[in-house]
């Protein structure tokens, strides 16, 4: 029954495949067991473009964890992401049977399933059906409808669903390793475990998950998820506009970045220049600093200016209550909360992972929210706490679809 | 019956009067004559008439006639002081009746390295408050002018009641790296005469919180004399926290670094009337924050009645004599001689003499040599202009002649599936797509 509660998480990212091994107690506290990680090869923007090299990448990043750890790794939990990934929301009805009769789980599986019912491309499938609010003859704000009487039940559902086949390659890829995959879980879903409390997800808040290869959000409100989705504009994304804007190499531009790089404008001295070391054999060459916090400035602006568009519509910005969170690799560059603040004009925190325990260089390291994140998720499943106990069941249909196939 | 200096009776305006001396100083004195429309007598005390003839002031004093016959002390501060000597009289009359005497020179050459005692010992004997406003030479001028410059200093000091000093190798600071020599001395100038302006704003506007001249001597007096200032303006709604941030940056403050070393410090806000409490709070803070535990905040808060009016905060800060160590910024190629008046230069003589040689023509009698400064600017500006010319100035708008690109460059997503979203290939660089937009 022990080892039943070590659940292990594993991220294929565009810059890293990170592994976590974390056991999960019953009264909800998570301890990390050992992180297991290696460089990535093979993944762009967060999917997979290359099978073998990924697959090397995985079994490394395992046999990394199960040596930190000292646990003997049979199956992950398996964090995707891609730009393929979408989500919408929806809302499904059921009549009860009898008129002013009790609610079941029968119902509220029904109505559930309606809500699924949607038509969506043939090659897409759904992730995660999540539960918003139900709602018995019209009345709002019901959280659990089991046990109370009405006669018509309704519900919405924040759906997320991606590329059938994308996703499979993520599974395979695990596969080719031996280990078996309990479920995959969209990297945005699996930070906001780990990124939020209750509380913030009570108060409302966004959650941006800026990663190497894409950037994963999702906004809780009410203690629900209201929108989420996955743009592929990632830490990749300002190496690269480095590499170019500067003419430098990419492994150069990627350790400016690290080093120097900062997203803050007007700042540096005119005419400051950062010299760059000969040490990847091209000659000392000269960069002014300004012109690298512009390129890194501008396409931080451009992201967050996106974001926000794309919230525009789908959730009232006052209501973020516990405004925004940014999380992930890219958060670690310096001014993104500045650059972040001017453009949604709300607070803005740099968070990581959040209560959990075990190594702190393991969990105060945003890279690992996701990972973590999974860990918590597959808890928080496994435990069928009440806020998670629908997506429990869909689950288990989900890994079936996804088991045949593979 | 009880005396007491000029300077304390506050019933009438004090009187102000900006005294240059030597070549530099006579410019600074005609570049803040011409720039700002203070209420500034203006004297000029040269021993070479081509730059008094050229001057704008009111005042002009020819220093020794006779011992230089007005071509300048050449570079020999013992020429300058006899030549100070010689015009003693017309020294005396300059500094007469003045309130608060800023007293300008650039030090290193002959005339305002020789003089500036004598001068500033006469101003302090004339009863008025003295600050001196003083440059150091650049490094490359060789370590015989600085070793001039110190010992003019210390001359100085020892009269004066407060020393702006300034170095010259920090010009690089104020003026971006690539700009031309006139403007940088035009930069340098500016922050000395934004200075004096401050000083006399200080003690002249009226507000809710005035500091007057006992205040600003309370902060000046005693110590090694040596003085940091930072001035900073700003409008908007962050205007305290960004003019606080403005004046910090004074590289006289060394970016506020110096301020910890201070042993009073005396911060004067002044601003349109919408100048919020709250504000003033902020800039205190962050001020007491920089500055050591122990030492002395001063604070004077004037409002002026227009309503448009910028806020600006001045920062006065003098050193402890006990910590002078980071205020007495001798630059580093030389210690600074022992203790008093001339006797040090001369010991130095023999051994700089002959290394330094270049050092001592005629032409060099100005503090900021004239022909020196073109060739030698970019050894003072940090970042070394090996780069392509068309990066050049400070401004960072003018990036697009660097990248010649073809329009679409993806870099390492050329072969990959490209983020389109409305419209646009996010894998292009951002900063591309927003230039080419603005084409």
């Amino acid at each position: 029954m022990a080892r039943d509660d070590i659940h292990v998480g594993l991220e294929i990212g565009t810059t890293k495949v990170c592994a976590v091994v974390a056991e999960c107690r019953e009264d909800g506290d998570v301890r990390l067991l050992g992180v297991g990680e290696a460089p990535s090869r093979g993944v762009r923007k967060g999917e997979i473009v290359d099978l073998e090299n990924a697959c090397n990448c995985v079994r490394e990043a395992l046999s990394d964890a199960e040596e930190k750890s000292d646990v003997e790794i049979k199956s992950v939990w398996l964090a995707v992401t891609g730009s393929h990934i979408q989500s919408f929301n929806n809302r499904g009805s059921v009549v009860i049977p009898d008129d002013g009769g009790e609610i079941t789980e029968e119902e509220i599986q029904e109505v559930e399933y309606k809500a699924k019912e949607i038509s969506l491309p043939k090659e897409n499938a759904i992730l995660h059906s999540i539960i918003q609010h139900y709602y018995v003859d019209g009345q709002e704000g019901v959280l659990n409808p089991v046990g109370m009487l009405g006669s018509r039940l309704e519900a919405d559902f924040h759906i997320i669903h991606g590329v059938t086949n994308r996703i499979q390659n993520s599974i395979r890829c695990v596969k080719e390793c031996h280990i078996e995959v309990e479920d995959v879980v969209v990297n945005s879903l699996a930070s906001a475990q780990v990124v939020l409390g209750r509380h913030q997800k009570e108060s409302g808040a966004l959650v941006i998950d800026i990663g190497g290869g894409v950037t994963d959000y999702i906004v809780y409100l009410d203690g629900a998820v209201r929108h989420s989705g996955v743009l592929a504009v990632g830490g990749d994304h300002i190496t690269n506009d480095i590499s170019i804007g500067l003419r430098i190499p990419i492994t150069r531009a990627e350790k400016l970045k690290i080093e120097e790089g900062s997203a803050i404008l007007g700042k540096s001295l005119p005419g400051e220049n950062i010299v760059l070391k000969n040490d990847t054999g091209f000659s000392g060459k000269e960069v002014e600093r300004e012109m690298l916090n512009m390129i890194i400035h501008a396409r931080l602006q451009e992201l967050f200016a996106l974001l926000r568009k794309r919230l525009a519509g789908e959730v009232p910005e006052h209501l973020l209550g516990s405004g925004v969170m940014i999380t992930g690799g890219c958060s670690c560059i310096r001014g993104i909360r500045e650059v972040a603040e001017s453009v949604f004009e709300m607070p803005v925190h740099l968070t990581r992972a959040q209560a959990v325990s075990g190594p702190t260089s393991a969990f105060e390291n945003p890279q690992f929210s996701t990972c973590i994140g999974l860990a918590k998720y597959a808890q928080a499943v496994r435990s069928e706490m009440p806020e998670e106990s629908l997506i429990g069941g869909i689950f288990k249909k989900f890994t079936g679809i996804f088991g045949l196939k593979s | 019956m009880i005396t007491y200096p000029r300077y304390l009776d506050r019933s009438q305006s004090p009187v102000v009067r900006l005294i240059g001396l030597g070549n530099a100083g006579v410019n600074l004195a005609d570049r803040i004559s011409m720039n700002q429309g203070m209420d500034l007598e203006t004297v000029v005390l040269n021993s070479d008439q081509q730059s008094l003839s050229s001057s704008v002031s009111g005042t002009k004093i020819s220093l020794g006639p006779l011992t230089t016959r007005g071509l300048g002390a050449g570079g020999d501060p013992e020429i300058g002081l006899d030549a100070a000597r010689e015009s003693q009289a017309d020294i005396e009359a300059a500094v007469a009746g003045a309130d608060i005497i800023f007293l300008c020179a650039g030090l290193g050459g002959g005339t305002a390295s020789g003089a500036a005692g004598m001068v500033a010992e006469a101003a302090k004997k004339a009863g008025a408050l003295l600050i001196a406003i003083v440059t150091s030479p650049f490094g490359f001028e060789g370590r015989r002018r600085t070793a001039q410059a110190a010992a003019a200093l210390q001359e100085i000091a020892a009269h004066a009641d407060a020393v702006v000093h300034f170095e010259n190798d920090r010009m690089a600071e104020l003026a971006a790296p690539r700009s031309g020599v006139s403007e940088t001395f035009a930069a340098c100038d500016e922050l000395l005469g934004g200075c004096i302006e401050a000083i006399t704003r200080l003690v002249s506007a009226p507000g809710p919180l005035g500091v007057g001249l006992p205040d600003l001597l309370s902060v000046l007096d005693g110590g090694d004399g040596l003085c940091l200032f930072g001035t900073g303006t700003a409008a908007g709604d962050n205007r305290a926290h960004e003019a606080l941030e403005d004046a910090m940056a004074s590289p006289l403050l060394d970016r506020g670094r110096l301020l910890a070393g201070a042993a009073s410090v005396l911060v004067h806000i002044s601003g349109p009337p919408s100048l919020s409490f709250a504000e003033v709070g902020a800039v205190m803070q962050e001020v007491a924050r920089g500055a050591a535990e122990e030492s002395l905040l001063q604070l004077g808060i004037s409002t002026v009645p227009a309503k448009d009016a910028p806020l600006i905060v001045s920062i006065i800060a003098k050193c402890g004599a006990a910590k002078s160590a980071p205020a007495v910024r001798q630059p580093a190629t030389k210690p600074q001689p022992p203790k008093p008046k001339s006797e040090p230069v001369v010991e130095q003589k023999e051994p700089l003499l002959t290394p330094e040689a270049p050092d001592e023509t005629p032409a060099a009698a100005a503090t900021k040599p004239s022909p020196a400064p073109e060739r030698t600017v970019s050894p003072v500006a940090r970042p070394r202009p090996t780069q392509s010319e068309s990066k050049a100035a400070a401004s960072p708008k003018i990036k697009q002649e660097t990248l010649q690109f073809e329009p679409v460059a993806r870099g390492r997503f050329e072969k990959i599936e490209p983020t389109i979203v409305e419209g646009e290939d996010l894998d292009v660089p951002t900063f591309l797509r927003l230039t080419g937009k603005k084409r």
